[in-house]
């Protein structure tokens, strides 16, 4: 799916132009799941034994393990629950997920893969043309959030799909809060023909 | 002052340690005495290279593992290089263990 995001960037492989009018599709960056063990684990006892853990529960009360393929960091709590981040896809975010409770069964706790869920997905793209962010505020005043001084971007909360959108002068686009990848296409093809009508000229 | 037994598992320390131990075993050494030299040795090593050590190395290589529980940290490089002024050194592969001085002195 990613390759396929890519290639399609790259434009060496046709966008399907009925599901993406603007020819764009964004490019999923990182995806945050959870997951639930569904057994007490010992987290001392885990960062001894397991590779590449901290835990330093002074800081935080959780195991953080990080694993190079899929490349993701998970916490891990005592209670059994886990947060598996930086996955570019679903699946990947799935099989990292997996390989985490794989680990802790291995060091003998009965480890269970309960209510798996994909709580987050980031995406961003790139419409290579600069945009009056101050027009789009302000036509589009109920979404947008605009304050240069407190931070470059556009924020633009949409309500259908529920996507916020942080919106740059140079045509950035990240897309964020979707449950679903279709949730953040939507939402870009939603936002497309808006951020064409605000279009900078250049001078 | 409280310090760490850190230095103990270095080659100076092992072979302190082994001293220690034959000394004892044949009784020309108390017990007691003996762990008072090794508390001795954790000290002066601590307070050595602390202030008479001025020479600096860098390492660099590729992180295979890591990890940190209980306020130490533990790494494994592979291909690491060591460098100081004068020289480079090459080693396949290295653990570093690292505790916090500052936690020492709390």
């Amino acid at each position: 799916m990613a390759a396929e995001a890519a290639a399609a960037l790259e434009g060496s492989e046709p966008v399907d132009l009925a599901k993406h009018p603007s020819g764009i599709i964004p490019t999923l960056q990182n995806i945050v799941s959870t997951v639930n063990l569904d057994c007490k684990l010992d987290l001392k006892a885990i960062a001894l034994q397991a590779r590449n853990a901290e835990y330093n529960p002074k800081r935080f009360a959780a195991v953080i393990m990080r694993i190079r393929e899929p490349k993701t960091t998970a916490l891990i709590f005592a209670s059994g629950k886990m947060v598996c981040t930086g996955a570019k896809s679903e699946q990947q975010s799935k099989l990292a997920a997996r390989k985490y409770a794989r680990i802790i069964q291995k060091l003998g706790f009965p480890a269970k893969f309960k209510d798996f869920k994909i709580q987050n997905i980031v995406g961003s793209c790139d419409v290579k043309f600069p945009i009056r962010l101050e027009g789009l505020a302000y036509s589009h005043g109920a979404f947008s959030s605009y304050e240069p001084e407190l931070f470059p971007g556009l924020i633009y909360r949409m309500k259908q799909p529920k996507i916020v959108l942080l919106i740059f002068v140079s045509g950035k686009i990240v897309l964020t809060g979707a449950k679903v990848r279709d949730e953040t296409y939507t939402a870009f093809e939603n936002i497309y023909p808006v951020l064409t009508e605000f279009r900078k000229v250049q001078q | 002052m409280a310090t760490f037994e850190l230095y103990r598992r270095s080659t100076i320390g092992m072979c302190l340690t082994e001293t220690l131990d034959e000394m004892v075993s044949s009784g020309t050494l108390s017990p007691e005495l003996a762990i008072q030299v090794l508390v001795q040795f954790d000290k002066s090593m601590t307070e050595a290279l602390e202030n008479q050590v001025k020479s600096k190395v860098s390492i660099k290589g590729h992180l295979h593992t890591y990890r940190f529980c209980d306020n130490v940290w533990t790494f494994i490089l592979t291909e690491a290089s060591f460098k100081n002024e004068e020289t480079t050194e090459q080693v396949g592969k290295v653990k570093i263990v690292a505790c916090d001085s500052k936690l020492l002195s709390q």
